[in-house]
């Protein structure tokens, strides 16, 4: 029932085997129910023996309408339904969400508000990045191991955002002029610790992986994305950053109060699934530089922007666009306010994940089956974002 | 560099410290076993809402909930589904008759919570939540959602006694603005009193009347507290329904009012109340017990403003974003012109406004 990619690619011959043993391409439908496409997606694959010769996503098992759901409601009907985008980082979606809004009504946060934002979204980052490692090595083979020990400690900082939020991972915690119940001062201590203690992990979790040779064959020159390329299909992330684009949206920016922190942004230069693997870890480190900083400088004051109505909360007419630097790239929320302004006319979200899936068979072009799980692992999409 | 396989060495070396750590360390083993162990779950933890009500005799009466349709409206998935109670003469008992939630379909994201101005649906923190089937298990109603304030005070102790705090100064302040209030017209006309008394809409029946009690039963008598407090609560009422059946109106105390004010005996007595003479900032008709008509009645020589705001559902619930007085003023001056907001006053109210602004438009 298939129908055949691309006609021209259909029948290849190994090279030097002209005449010796006519071979066919094969076409070999990967997912939608399969455990390393990391949800419902589907890869149409055209194989030359075991080498990728073409290669076709499918996408929209998971559509759920969310841009048209919102539409339907009121402004804060939606913050909730921003945490299934990307179930693995409610924080940052909430905050995309409250910054579009909050430009479009131009809302102005408290500054300890602000500071409780960097340090949620950067645990965030922390825990995605980790356990986005601990898939990718999954689909590399190594089963369990890394996946767990990612696990015990993402185990830590959920706890801290059921404590503070209510939910470990639909945390709803992000409210237009900051945020909805404030961060106790034992909460606070609770975050020091897991900053204090995360360095340890990931010097052991690096001593695992990062020199491991198995790693090493199975990584490096696996999957290159040139950075032209990179740039063109608008890239972003730690993608785009492995791939050598400077380009990271809490320095450009310098959204909530990014400005005030002193931290790299870490640029990788081949551009294959290793860089993007390091790039991550280096990432987590700068995080964990930012948390430092953030939870040393965090000023009193309200938590939440006291002119906000939680009902009846109406915009003028006009459109905003507010971003964020998500743990996948650059996540957007496009709106439009008009008359009545009771729920937005337009909603759109910009989301890293299914753009940058968009580059995956120029990555996978000319390498073997198994290399197209690690670099699709090494994307790392989150179908509740990339089918919306 | 040192020599191939160094990196696999040396991972090998991590995961049996991690193996043998594991036995020791608390660190390094997060597992628990979990029907046998629990883990305590944090006090904000939430999982579906609930409806409180404050007095396990008489769950119904003080519950907490208006039926005001605000969650209704806000809750984002559409889960909440309210019929409010009316008795029969179609009089709306400022309460839920059928309050259900969809907790298939509930996505427990705490905004019914938030929204509610009445602190009356809150967050449980109950995982679980199993059932045998998939259709009618899983919609929760009236019976199963109410929950006394005494397992709110348990699972969230802080937030909870936070509303308590905040709860009994808004009652305060509410008996103090309503005792110069009663006092007034309770010395013009005596009959006034009855309608005049602002709301309360659901007294505690047993604080106010522990003291009458006490001369009934002797302190000797052989109960046990909580057989002393129901049979005290109970004679009580009996004294009461007694008190007002006789109808001796002008004897019975202020705070009881409202609740014979519900009964057939005591609405006669509403409707013969008269209309006229309200003093600044005391309307007769802000009293959700009565029916519309006769709110209207009363606000029949009124300004406009006045009469608008009769036709309100007079919870003061904030769903159309004011209090009754400030949407009617809102309307009135033009600064509102949406007159569908008011939720718990439903289709009635919406229609009644349209009439009187009509009316307005054409004198």
């Amino acid at each position: 029932m298939i129908q055949p990619l691309t006609e021209d690619k259909r029948v290849t011959l190994t090279p030097g085997s002209e005449g010796l043993i006519e071979t066919q391409t094969l076409e070999v439908s990967i997912g939608p129910q399969h455990p390393s496409t990391h949800g419902v997606f589907r890869m149409d694959c055209v194989l030359d023996g075991e080498t990728v010769v073409a290669l076709k996503p499918v996408m929209g098992y998971l559509h759920r309408n969310h841009e048209q759901l919102a539409e339907r409601m009121a402004w804060l009907g939606s913050m909730p339904y921003t945490d299934r985008l990307d179930y693995f980082n409610s924080m940052t979606n909430n905050w995309a969400y409250a910054l579009a809004v909050e430009k479009l009504a131009g809302i102005k946060v408290p500054e300890h508000a602000e500071y409780v934002r960097v340090i949620m979204s950067e645990l965030t980052r922390i825990l995605n990045h980790s356990c986005v490692i601990g898939f990718m090595l999954q689909d590399l083979g190594a089963w369990g191991t890394p996946l767990l020990y990612a696990f015990r400690e993402r185990e830590k900082i959920l706890d801290l955002f059921e404590a503070v939020s209510g939910s470990r991972m639909m945390c709803n915690y992000m409210r237009f002029g900051g945020v909805r119940v404030d961060m106790t001062e034992k909460d606070l201590a609770v975050a020091r610790e897991i900053v204090a203690r995360f360095p340890r992990f990931l010097d052991e979790f690096e001593k695992l992986l990062t020199t491991n040779e198995v790693l090493l064959a199975r990584t490096q020159r696996i999957g290159i994305l040139p950075k032209e390329l990179a740039v063109n299909a608008s890239i972003s992330g730690p993608m785009a950053r492995a791939s050598g684009v400077e380009y990271d949206i809490r320095k450009i920016d310098n959204y909530g109060v990014y400005g005030r922190f002193d931290f790299r942004v870490p640029i990788g230069d081949v551009g294959d699934v290793y860089d993007r693997y390091y790039i991550r870890v280096l990432e987590m480190r700068e995080s964990i530089r930012i948390l430092q900083q953030a939870l040393r400088d965090i000023p009193s004051g309200p938590h939440v922007a006291p002119e906000v109505k939680l009902r009846n909360f109406k915009i003028p007419p006009g459109d905003g666009y507010g971003r964020v630097e998500a743990p996948k790239g650059e996540l957007g929320f496009y709106l439009v306010s008009d008359e009545g302004g009771k729920q937005p006319y337009r909603y759109h979200v910009r989301p890293p994940s299914f753009i940058n899936l968009t580059t995956l068979e120029d990555m996978c072009l000319g390498h073997k089956v198994a290399d197209v799980v690690i670099i699709l692992g090494s994307i790392d999409i989150v179908l509740g974002e990339v089918d919306r | 560099m040192g020599f191939i396989g160094k990196g696999l060495f040396e991972g090998m070396v991590v995961t049996a410290r991690n193996f043998v750590g594991s036995y020791f360390d608390k660190e390094r083993l997060v597992t628990v076993q979990y029907p046998e162990e629990r883990v305590q779950t944090p006090e904000n933890s939430r999982t579906f809402p609930f409806l409180v009500y404050d007095d396990d005799k008489d769950r119904i009466g003080t519950m907490r909930c208006v039926a005001c349709k605000i969650c209704e409206t806000e809750c984002p998935p559409q889960c909440i589904y309210i019929v409010m109670d009316r008795d029969e003469k179609g009089k709306p008992q400022q309460r839920p008759k059928v309050f259900d939630i969809d907790i298939s379909v509930c996505m427990q994201c705490q905004i019914c919570v938030e929204v509610c101005p009445f602190e009356a649906i809150k967050m449980d923190n109950d995982y679980e939540k199993s059932q045998y089937g998939r259709f009618n298990e899983l919609v929760e109603h009236l019976p199963d959602l109410l929950k006394s304030n005494e397992y709110y005070n348990k699972i969230k102790p802080t937030e909870a006694s936070a509303v308590d705090a905040k709860l009994k100064a808004e009652k305060e302040k509410k008996a103090k603005k309503a005792a110069p209030a009663a006092a007034k017209p309770a010395a013009a006309t005596p009959k006034a009193a009855a309608p005049a008394t602002p709301s309360a809409p659901k007294p505690a029946p047993v604080a106010t009347t522990a003291p009458a009690a006490k001369l009934v039963i002797p302190d000797d008598a052989p109960f046990s507290p909580e057989q002393r407090q129901w049979l005290s609560g109970f004679l009580s009422a009996v004294s009461v329904g007694a008190a007002s059946t006789t109808s001796a109106a002008p004897s019975t105390p202020a705070p009881t009012a409202a609740a014979p004010a519900a009964t057939p005996a005591a609405a006669p007595a509403a409707e013969a109340a008269p209309a006229a003479a309200a003093p600044a900032g005391n309307w007769p008709w802000h009293d959700p017990g009565l029916g519309m008509q006769q709110r209207l009645d009363l606000a029949k020589s009124a300004p406009l403003a006045d009469k608008l705001m009769a036709a309100m559902a007079q919870t003061d619930c904030h769903a159309c974003g004011y209090d009754c007085r400030g949407y009617a003023d809102a309307i009135a001056s033009g600064a509102e012109s949406d007159l569908s907001l008011c939720l718990p006053g439903e289709a009635e109210t919406a229609n009644m406004l349209k009439k009187l602004m009509e009316e307005a438009g054409k004198a």
